[in-house]
């Protein structure tokens, strides 16, 4: 008798709601979670490449040496963008449209901008014979900031598809998940990066 | 024909497959600067790997919503009905239901598990004498290696992840999965990451070889069949994590009103710490892989000891998820074990709080253990014994399940059907093979049988004896729920007694010749171990016969079964409240939790009422209405 | 509609719990289980699950193997006698269907006695377990000799070096040690991770790139046995097998010095390209039966009765070689992939010999080898 039941529903209940949290936005912790480990599992190699490995060697060593000063100017850069950004989000909130526009096209610009110089940096510390091929420092070096990259360029993708809805007058002060959710992912790239800088350059 | 291209399915598929050959070629053409004599055949394969499955998933339209969504263009209609299934065709295309996924992600996995299992086969015919049979050392070092691949990824992980798929949502009294579209890709990851790994067969050099441990710097020097795994192993991953992600959503934000925590069904919890231990640890063998696909492809020095890498690095990354992991092959089965027999013996879980706590302790412990593999690999010596020690403990959370199993079954009614056999079974061979595991983890023994045929009579012993039978006791179990149909039970007891049987007769022999001196992955042995292997064969063969009856009884019994009703165990928890198959939503009105899922022996108890106001069907969102309404 | 079919179901399936059932069979039941337990721990302790104790380390070792079937025995046979003794007594009988067990819920009590029990007797297992561990790793007291051997692990062969023998260091492609005394073995790998496993010595260790491994073990019987590499090494991973002999001192003492003899001679003649007829074959069998430190002993692979080899995993040289022309030999060694031997196969041999024998050192080769097959 449910089967006849059945075939004249055309969507199903409601779920019910048995947490306060917007699922999208655990989703995204829980992925953030799955990302820290995979940085984890990149500083674990870090760590076993500079202190376990028998006559391990850090920076500079040989004459090798990386450009603290460049990559900390841009890290205040990436970081700058998170305020940007933090901007756009506070201004969606207070229904703010100009405010959304200018502050994700302002996050976008200065994300591409690090990207930029890291690839720049890239090609400098070749140049000079830091590759991942000459010796397992540059591998973790590039593995490290490589993956970050990796992460920034697809947080780019994701602000640009944020910024584009966002000119199209998607989001509203009721409905700015999909600023919210995307943005956290960015934060947290800001974030990781200050680990990554801190291990790698400076300590 | 350009129709068929542009609209999503399997000639889009094909179409897209094309594609991403032609465009990974074009790509290394353009980065080797224009020149087709650069581009070597292995880069081109190594790109088309990570591409095509990606290119494969986007033509069968897994990606559509998202890319219409994310363009700000109106969703598409036929996104939201992607749903339910009236025909075998409607399993063939990205699916949103979670029943409809859950049943291809089991059908899926039991394909692999025979393709895993026939590997199987052949080698216990090159083992069943010593010297050379069939197969040359580098072909059974394939064999061996995909079997477990196969059977690890392929199997064991998705199949649980499939019964979970199609029950949980139906236990928390939820519509859905709370990301129906991250479900479909999930699945669909899965075909993907098997024919690459299959395809190895046909790389030049032969498939991967270097185990399904794949350690380094056997695996960054070995032939290119070995990027067949390392890539394989990415996909198989990926769908893990964000299953996980989607239960453990699931599982927090959508029960039903009255469903705390401590009434959730033990599946439920166990699959909630599984999920855990997914998304925190697979991310370590991602990175493990690429590691080793950077080493191999761009030339990194992760691994090479000349260049100043760590070879022994490879080891902790990969135990790290890998121990893990077996728990992620286990807990699944915990939890449908806690059904089964709550059930079966008609009285509630003994011990529930301890059963959930149990899980939760394990799951812990499971992080502090990871370089019990390592015992003899070389590492740090101090590093060994605190590991022995954690090791040993997580005997205690798991014999608190056993043993609250046992007191479970005291004073019930047994009902010694298909799938309380399986359960029983399980629970003597798993404390077989977890009590040679805790044989393992004691130090002065291990450096002895590290390595040997003890350690894979420890494998079978928790993987099948284990994990294996509690997915038969689920997959009995759950059938008149999933099919709507009987299995047959006389051919059901005889799968089991036949497997119980030949399983025993394959794999305990194996601890003795372990400790008498066999390694483990090799094609040759020395003579005095010929009698035993040759017995081991001929089981074994009898054991991959045994598989083929459940086959049967599974086909024909979908095909022609007697008809199930909504309830035929007569189980309280929610998912045995509506018909069999379930409506395409479910439930018509949400359930309302008023008690434990497993009280029986209380006469007229109820675990869920289904009361409440009947909404109409224009109030209602379509499935997945939580990730999907267009509501920004 | 759904909800009606489930009261339904329940009203007539909770049609009562079923009346308890007599006394438990305690007494039979812990008759059953004893007896259980003492064959269990029997067919332990009589099978002949070890291969023979050449080392004072394995009685530790199959010690403690022993205490853990005692100890683990009892568990399995308490899960396996419960289960069958609920199946005897509890299972569903023709008219109780639909019948209840009883409400039970847990009982803290038992809780810890299941809890406690395992964790108490796995902690006291760990102790003596790590005891054991120091005994059998123990280095010997200060004074005593230690004989230390270096390993080295190539694709697919085992070398080995005694580097403090008195009179100077001996390469060998066979593993001779004395009686009685302590080795402590030093192990390292050129190219995979390979493992070191004596089984009758009950040690094994990888040896791994890039690092040195050890153990130590005391040889305590006379004897020859197997060595084996334990992990997966690539194709030859299951040919990698190797005889240990254990003599007596007297008689390792006169070995190595044999050896140091032959070592001596050969490098008493210069530069293996200086040297003439007789020289050359003398070079030739060094580096057969020792190998050079880069490039592996053939002896380790090969038996040749004239270099006193008898490795299995090629050819024996004794049978093959006869008439064939320094072109072949030398095709052989440097291409060895070219031609398969017959019942043997591809990529077991090192194809690097071109590059790890230096141009002499392949013509003294082939000329021993020349020579040797002659007579
Ligand atoms: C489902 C998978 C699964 C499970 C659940 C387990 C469970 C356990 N495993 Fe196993 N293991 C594997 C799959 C699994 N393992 C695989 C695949 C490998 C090989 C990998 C490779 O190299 O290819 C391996 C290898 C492996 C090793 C490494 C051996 C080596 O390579 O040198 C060790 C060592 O400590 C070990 C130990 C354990 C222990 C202590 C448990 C414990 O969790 C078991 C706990 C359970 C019980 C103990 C039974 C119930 C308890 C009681 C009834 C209480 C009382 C008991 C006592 C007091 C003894 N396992
Ligand atoms: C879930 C996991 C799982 C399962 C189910 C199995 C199932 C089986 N395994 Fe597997 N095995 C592993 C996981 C598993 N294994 C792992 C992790 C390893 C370690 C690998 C490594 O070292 O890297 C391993 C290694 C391994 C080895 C050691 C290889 C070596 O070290 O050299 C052996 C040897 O006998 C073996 C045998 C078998 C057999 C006979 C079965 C049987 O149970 C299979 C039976 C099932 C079928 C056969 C189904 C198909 C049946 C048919 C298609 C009918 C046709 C039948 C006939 C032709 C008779 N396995
Ligand atoms: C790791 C093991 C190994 C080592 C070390 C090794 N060989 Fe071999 N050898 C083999 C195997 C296996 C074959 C048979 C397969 C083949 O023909 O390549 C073989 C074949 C040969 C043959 C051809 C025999 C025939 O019947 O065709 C000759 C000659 C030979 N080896 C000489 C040598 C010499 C000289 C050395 C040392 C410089 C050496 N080998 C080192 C394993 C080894
Ligand atoms: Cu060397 Cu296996
Ligand atoms: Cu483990």
């Amino acid at each position: 008798m449910e089967a006849a039941t059945v075939h004249h529903h055309h969507g199903p209940p409601e779920a019910n709601r048995s947490s306060r949290i917007h699922p999208a936005l655990l989703g995204m912790l829980l992925f953030i979670i799955s990302e820290v480990m995979v940085f984890g599992a990149f500083f674990t190699a870090y760590f076993f490449i500079r202190v376990v490995v028998p006559g391990a060697e850090w920076f500079p060593f040989d004459g090798f040496e990386l450009p603290v000063a460049v990559a900390g100017v841009n890290t205040a850069i990436l970081l700058s963008s998170s305020l940007t950004l933090h901007w756009a989000q506070v201004s969606i909130k207070n229904g703010n449209h100009t405010g959304l526009k200018v502050g994700m096209l302002l996050t976008f610009l200065l994300g591409a901008t690090f990207l930029f110089v890291q690839i720049n940096e890239y090609a400098t510390l070749t140049r000079e014979g830091i590759t991942p091929q000459a010796f397992a420092q540059g591998t973790i070096f590039y593995g490290l900031t490589g993956l970050h990259g990796a992460h920034v360029f697809i947080g780019l993708l994701i602000l640009l598809v944020v910024t584009i809805r966002a000119f199209r007058g998607h989001y509203s002060p009721d409905h700015h998940d999909g600023v919210e959710v995307p943005g956290i992912y960015w934060h947290f790239v800001d974030v990781m990066w200050i680990v990554v800088y801190t291990t790698v350059y400076i300590l | 024909m350009i129709a068929h291209l542009r609209a999503p399915g399997w000639y889009r598929a094909a179409f897209y497959i094309a594609l991403a050959l032609g465009l990974s070629w074009l790509l290394l053409w353009s980065a080797n600067g224009f020149s087709a004599s650069d581009v070597s055949g292995i880069g081109w394969v190594q790109v088309s790997l990570i591409s095509a499955p990606l290119f494969f998933l986007g033509g069968l339209g897994a990606f559509d919503y998202w890319i219409y969504w994310a363009s700000g263009r109106p969703t598409r209609p036929e996104d939201h009905s992607a749903h339910g299934a009236t025909s075998w065709k409607d399993y063939l295309r990205i699916n949103t239901d979670h029943k409809v996924i859950g049943i291809q992600y089991v059908v899926t996995s039991f394909f692999f598990m025979f393709i895993g299992g026939l590997m199987a086969m052949l080698m216990r015919a090159e083992l069943a004498a010593p010297g050379r049979q069939f197969v040359d050392p580098s072909a059974y070092n394939g064999l061996f290696s995909v079997h477990a691949s196969i059977l690890i990824f392929l199997f064991i992980i998705p199949v649980f992840a499939g019964l979970a798929n199609y029950v949980i949502p139906l236990m928390i009294g939820a519509p859905d999965m709370a990301f129906p579209r991250l479900n479909a890709v999930s699945f669909w990851l899965l075909p993907a990451a098997g024919t690459i790994m299959m395809l190895s067969f046909f790389a030049p050099g032969g498939s991967f070889a270097s185990g399904w441990t794949a350690y380094a710097p056997l695996s960054t020097t070995a032939p290119d069949g070995q990027v067949f795994f390392t890539i394989g192993v990415q996909f198989a991953g990926a769908s893990s994590i964000a299953t996980a992600l989607n239960f453990l959503v699931t599982i927090i934000t959508m029960r039903a009103p009255g469903m705390s925590f401590f009434r959730m069904p033990l599946l439920v919890w166990a699959n909630f710490s599984t999920s855990l231990l997914v998304v925190i640890a697979t991310p370590f063998v991602a990175a493990s892989q690429f590691f080793v696909l950077l080493d191999r492809a761009l030339g990194f020095n992760f691994f090479d000891a000349a260049q100043g890498g760590d070879v022994l690095m490879y080891q902790h990354v990969f135990w790290f998820y890998s121990h893990p992991a077996v728990y992620i092959m286990m807990l699944p089965g915990f939890g449908i074990i806690s059904e089964v027999l709550a059930v079966k013996s008609r009285k509630p879980v003994f011990g529930y709080r301890m059963m959930a706590f149990s899980l939760l302790a394990i799951v812990i412990l499971g992080f502090t253990v990871w370089a019990h593999h390592m015992f003899v690999s070389g590492m740090q010596s101090w590093i060994r014994v605190p590991m022995m020690v954690t090791t040993a403990i997580i005997a205690v959370p798991t014999g608190i399940k056993i043993f609250s199993w046992l007191a479970t079954m005291w004073r019930g009614v047994l009902k010694l059907d298909t799938p309380m056999l399986f359960a029983l079974g399980f629970l003597t061979m798993f404390v077989l093979g977890g009590i040679s595991g805790v044989m393992l983890s004691m130090l002065p023994f291990v450096i002895h049988v590290s390595d040997t045929y003890f350690i894979v009579a420890h494998i079978h012993y928790v993987l099948f004896g284990g994990s294996l039978f509690t997915i038969y006791a689920g997959v009995y179990y759950w059938f008149p729920k999933m099919t709507g149909r009987m299995y047959n039970e006389k051919l059901g007891k005889l799968h089991f007694w036949t497997t119980f049987f030949f399983f025993n007769v394959t794999f305990a022999p194996m601890h003795l010749i372990g400790v008498q001196g066999m390694p483990r992955r090799v094609a040759d042995y020395s003579e005095q171990f010929a009698n035993w292997n040759m017995a081991i064969s001929i089981a074994s063969f009898f054991l991959g016969l045994s598989t083929l009856i459940f086959l049967y009884n599974m086909v024909a019994s979908w095909r022609g079964g007697k008809r199930a009703t909504g309830n035929p165990w007569n189980a309280l928890t929610l998912e045995w409240q509506v018909s069999s198959p379930p409506p395409v939503f479910n439930f018509d009105r949400i359930p309302t939790v008023v008690g434990g899922p497993y009280e029986y022996g209380v006469p007229g108890a109820v675990h869920g009422v289904f009361e409440g106001v009947e909404t109409t069907a224009e109030e209602r969102q379509p499935a997945g209405a939580v990730a999907s309404t267009a509501k920004e | 509609m759904a909800e009606e079919t489930m009261s339904e179901e329940v009203a007539d399936g909770q049609s009562g719990n079923r009346p308890r059932r007599g006394r438990v069979h305690v007494f039979p039941l812990m008759v059953i289980g004893l007896v259980a337990t003492a064959i269990g721990i029997a067919l332990g302790l009589l099978i002949d699950w070890f291969p023979v104790q050449a080392a004072t380390q394995a009685e530790d070792v199959d010690t403690v193997y022993h205490v853990l079937i005692i100890t683990s025995v009892p568990f399995f046979v308490l899960v396996t006698t419960i289960v069958l003794y609920c199946v005897w007594q509890f299972r569903e009988r023709p008219g109780e269907e639909g019948l209840d067990g009883p409400n039970v819920h847990g009982s803290t009590g038992l809780e810890i006695v299941w809890t406690a029990i395992p964790a108490i007797l796995l902690i006291a297992l760990c102790s003596y377990a790590y005891v054991t561990l120091r005994d059998i790793e123990e280095a010997p007291a200060a004074g005593e000799p230690e004989l230390i051997v270096e390993v080295t692990g190539q694709q697919f062969a085992w070398t080995f070096a005694y580097p403090e023998a008195e009179g100077g260091a001996v390469k060998s492609a066979e593993l001779i040690l004395p009686k009685d005394v302590s080795v402590k073995f030093n192990i390292k790998a050129l190219d995979v991770i390979h493992d070191f496993w004596v089984p009758e010595f009950r040690m094994k260790i990888d040896a791994v790139p890039g690092i040195t491994t050890s153990f130590r073990v005391t040889p305590s019987k006379l004897g020859s046995w197997s060595v084996v590499c334990a992990e997966l090494c690539g194709v030859g991973h299951a040919l990698m097998r190797q005889k240990v002999t254990v003599v007596s001192q007297e008689r390792f003492d006169a070995w190595l010095a044999r050896k140091q003899a032959g070592g001596k001679a050969a490098a008493g003649g210069g530069a293996a390209g200086e040297a003439d007829g007789g020289d050359k074959a003398a070079i030739g069998k060094t580096l057969f039966a020792e190998g050079n430190g880069e490039a592996t002993a053939c002896g380790a692979c090969h038996a040749l009765s004239d270099a006193g080899t008898s490795g299995a995993a090629g050819p024996n040289l004794d049978d093959v070689l006869q008439g064939w022309t320094p072109a072949q030999l030398t095709e052989a060694i440097v291409d060895p992939n070219k031609a398969i031997a017959e019942g043997f196969t591809e990529g077991i041999m090192p194809a690097n010999y071109g590059e790890t024998l230096t141009k002499p050192e392949l013509a003294a080769l082939v000329t021993y080898l020349e020579e040797t097959a002659a007579k």
